[in-house]
C-alpha cells in the first residue's frame, strides 16, 4: 500500500472553525495548549466562543458542563492525560448529568514521546470506558475526524474524540463514520484479524503488510467506535478468523483490547486473542517512534502475536 | 413583590421541609440545609422564575445541602408534598445530592465538591453571550472552599469579569470535621475573596433584611462578580442543631423531630404575631 503520513492533529482548529461557522453553540475550551492542539485559529475567528481556562484542567471540564447547560456545545480540546485523567471526575459529573459536552483528546497514547512517562496517556480509554453515557470515538485520517466531530454535534451527550498527534497513513474509507460501527480497511482471507484503534494506524498498517509478506492472509479493522463498540463484528470474527490480535496506542489493561476480550469472554467458543499495547508499566522519554518500538507498539510484536494466536 | 415578613415565615416553611426529609430518609445533612435556606429561599422567590425558560439559574455546589433546594421546589410545586417522604430512598427522583435527570429544575449536577462555581462560570458565559440578562449564582459551602478548582473558578470568574454571576458562601465554621478553620484555615476569607478581584459583601447569612439588601448591592454591581460571605449558624433553626458539628450529617429520630417541629412552630409564632 502507498500513501502519504499526516497528523490529525493539525487539523483539529480547522475542522472545529468549519463547524463553528455555521452553528454557534459550538465553544472551544483551551487550557493554555491552543498552540499544540492547533485551537489557536478557532480563538482567532471565534474570540467570544473560546474559553481560554488558564492552566485549570478540571475547572475547564465544569465550565463545558455550565456552557452545556446553557444549551451550547462545548468542546475541550487538551492532551489526553489531562482531558481523562486530571479532569475525571468532573467529566464523570458532566456524563452522570448526560450534558452534551465534548472532549477532544489529542497527544494520544505514547504520540508525546520526548515528554516521557508523565504525558503518555496509555490509560485514556480504560479510564473514560468506565463512565457510564460517554461515547469514545477514534479517528484514523482527516474524513474519519471530521466525521467523528460531525457526529459529536449531532448527538446530545457526551463524546470523547481521541486524536493523534503522531503520523498515521492517510487512507480514506467510502463508509461514512458512524457510532457502534467499525471499518474493514482489508479482508484477504481468514487466518486472522488485525483490530486497530486510529492512533495506532501506522503500525497496524505496516503490520498486515509484513504478515501478508510472510502469507498470511488476514483482515484489517478499524475500530473506530471504541463506545459503543461494533459488537456483531467482533463476534462475527469470533468464530470466523483463527485469531484476534488487537492493536493500541495504550496501555493493554482496559483499553480496546479490554473492550474485545469482553465480547469474547461471553461465548463458549472463539477465536484466540492477543493484544499489542503497553504492559501494565510506565514508558519514557524518547522520540514517539523509539518509545512505541520499546514498549510493544511495533510490527515484530503484531507479527509475533498473530503467529502466536493462529498456531 | 414578597416582603421581608413573608420571606422569613417562607424560609421556617422550607426549614420545616427539610427536618421532614431528613426524618423520614433517616439520612441527610441538615446542619448545611438549615444554614444556607434563609439566602436560597430569598435567592428563588427574588430572582428565579421557574415558569421562564430564560432565567437565573442556581448551581448549588455544595450539593450535601440539596433538601434545601427540595424544599423549596416543593414550594414551587415541582416536588409534590408526599414525594418528599422519598427522599434518599430507592426509585426517589429525590437523589442524595442534586441531579438533573430527575429533577431538571435543580439546574446542575452536583455534589462532588468544588466543582459548582466552574460550572456557573460556564453558564455565565454563555449567558453573556447569548445576551441574557439574568443571574447565576454558585452557593459554596465554606469546607468546600478548600478544594482547589475553587480557586481555579475564583480566578477564571474575575478575569472573565463575570457580574452576571454571584458567588454565595455559606460560612456555617462547620465542616464534616468540626471547625473548619482547624481543619484547614480559610482565614482571612474576606481579603482573599475581595483580592481575587470580586466585589465583596459581608453579613448575617441568617438575617433577612441583610440578605435582601446583600442581593440588590449585587444586582446594581455591574464592573465585577459579586461574592457575598454569609456568615450562618450550622444547623440554624432547631435549637439541638445549632453550631452542633453532629448536625453535619445523619439521620433524626422520632423525638428529635418532634423537638425540631416545635422548635420552628415557635418560630413561626413568633413570626405572625
Amino acid at each position: 500500500m502507498n500513501y502519504e503520513m499526516i497528523c490529525l492533529r493539525d487539523k483539529i482548529g480547522e475542522y472545529l472553525c468549519e463547524f463553528a461557522e455555521n452553528d454557534e453553540r459550538i465553544y472551544v475550551l483551551d487550557s493554555d495548549l491552543a498552540k499544540s492542539t492547533k485551537t489557536l485559529e478557532f480563538q482567532k475567528k471565534f474570540p467570544k466562543r473560546f474559553v481560554e481556562t488558564g492552566i485549570a484542567e478540571g475547572s475547564a471540564m465544569s465550565i463545558a458542563s455550565g456552557l452545556a447547560l446553557e444549551g451550547q456545545i462545548p468542546f475541550y480540546v487538551n492532551f489526553a492525560i489531562f482531558v481523562a485523567g486530571t479532569a475525571w471526575t468532573q467529566l464523570r459529573q458532566a456524563a452522570y448529568g448526560n450534558l452534551n459536552v465534548k472532549m477532544i483528546g489529542t497527544y494520544a497514547g505514547m504520540d508525546n514521546g520526548k515528554d516521557g512517562a508523565s504525558h503518555h496517556a496509555n490509560e485514556d480509554l480504560t479510564l473514560i470506558r468506565s463512565i457510564p453515557s460517554v461515547k469514545i470515538l477514534v479517528p484514523s485520517n482527516y474524513k474519519e475526524m471530521k466525521e467523528a466531530i460531525k457526529l459529536a454535534i449531532e448527538y446530545n451527550g457526551p463524546v470523547y474524540i481521541r486524536v493523534c498527534r503522531d503520523i498515521v497513513p492517510n487512507v480514506e474509507f467510502e463508509q461514512e463514520a458512524q457510532f457502534g460501527k467499525a471499518v474493514v480497511v482489508e479482508d484477504n482471507g481468514d487466518d486472522f484479524a488485525l483490530i486497530y484503534e486510529g492512533t495506532a494506524a501506522k503500525v497496524a498498517f505496516e503490520g498486515y503488510e509484513a504478515l501478508k509478506e510472510k502469507g498470511y492472509n488476514g483482515k484489517l479493522i478499524n475500530i473506530f467506535s471504541v463506545k459503543p463498540i461494533d459488537v456483531e463484528l467482533i463476534n462475527e470474527l469470533s468464530s470466523k478468523v483463527k485469531g484476534i490480535v488487537t492493536v493500541e496506542n495504550h496501555s493493554i489493561i482496559g483499553g480496546l483490547g479490554g473492550a474485545i476480550a469482553g465480547i469474547l469472554a461471553q461465548k463458549s467458543s472463539h477465536a484466540k486473542l492477543a493484544y499489542v499495547g503497553v504492559p501494565d508499566v510506565f514508558t519514557e522519554s524518547g522520540s514517539a517512534t523509539d518509545v512505541k518500538e520499546k514498549y510493544g507498539l511495533n510490527v515484530d510484536n503484531i507479527v509475533t502475536k498473530v503467529e502466536e494466536v493462529i498456531k | 413583590m414578597i416582603d421581608i415578613k413573608q420571606l422569613k415565615i417562607l424560609a421556617n416553611e422550607n426549614r420545616k421541609k427539610i427536618i421532614r426529609m431528613i426524618h423520614s430518609a433517616n439520612a441527610g445533612h441538615p446542619g448545611g440545609a438549615l444554614s444556607v435556606i434563609d439566602i436560597l429561599t430569598a435567592i428563588y422567590e427574588l430572582d428565579v422564575d421557574l415558569n421562564s425558560k430564560k432565567r437565573s439559574k442556581v448551581v448549588l455546589s455544595k450539593g450535601h445541602a440539596v433538601a434545601a433546594q427540595y424544599a423549596i421546589l416543593c414550594s414551587k410545586g415541582i416536588i409534590k408534598e408526599e414525594e418528599l417522604d422519598t427522599f434518599r430512598k430507592i426509585n426517589s427522583r429525590l437523589q442524595g445530592h442534586p441531579s438533573t435527570i430527575t429533577i431538571p429544575e435543580v439546574d446542575a449536577t452536583t455534589g462532588l465538591l468544588g466543582q459548582g462555581l466552574s460550572v456557573a462560570v460556564g453558564i455565565a458565559l454563555a449567558k453573556r453571550n447569548k445576551e441574557e440578562n439574568e443571574h447565576v449564582y454558585a452557593i459554596v459551602g465554606d469546607g468546600e472552599m478548600q478544594e482547589g478548582q475553587i480557586w481555579e473558578s475564583l480566578l477564571q470568574t474575575a478575569h472573565y469579569k463575570l457580574n452576571n454571576l454571584i458567588l454565595i458562601i455559606d460560612y456555617n465554621k462547620l465542616s464534616s470535621y468540626d471547625n473548619v478553620n482547624e481543619s484547614m484555615n480559610l482565614e482571612p476569607l474576606h481579603e482573599k475573596i475581595k483580592a481575587f478581584n470580586f466585589h465583596t459583601i459581608e453579613i448575617d447569612g441568617n438575617n433577612m433584611e441583610q440578605i435582601v439588601e446583600a442581593l440588590k448591592e449585587a444586582y446594581e454591581t455591574k464592573d465585577k462578580p459579586t461574592a457575598i460571605i454569609c456568615n450562618t449558624i450550622k444547623g440554624k433553626g432547631v435549637s439541638f442543631m445549632e453550631n452542633n458539628p453532629k448536625w453535619h450529617s445523619g439521620g433524626i429520630s422520632d423525638e428529635e423531630y418532634e423537638i425540631a417541629k416545635k422548635d420552628l412552630e415557635k418560630i413561626e409564632e413568633e413570626l405572625t404575631k
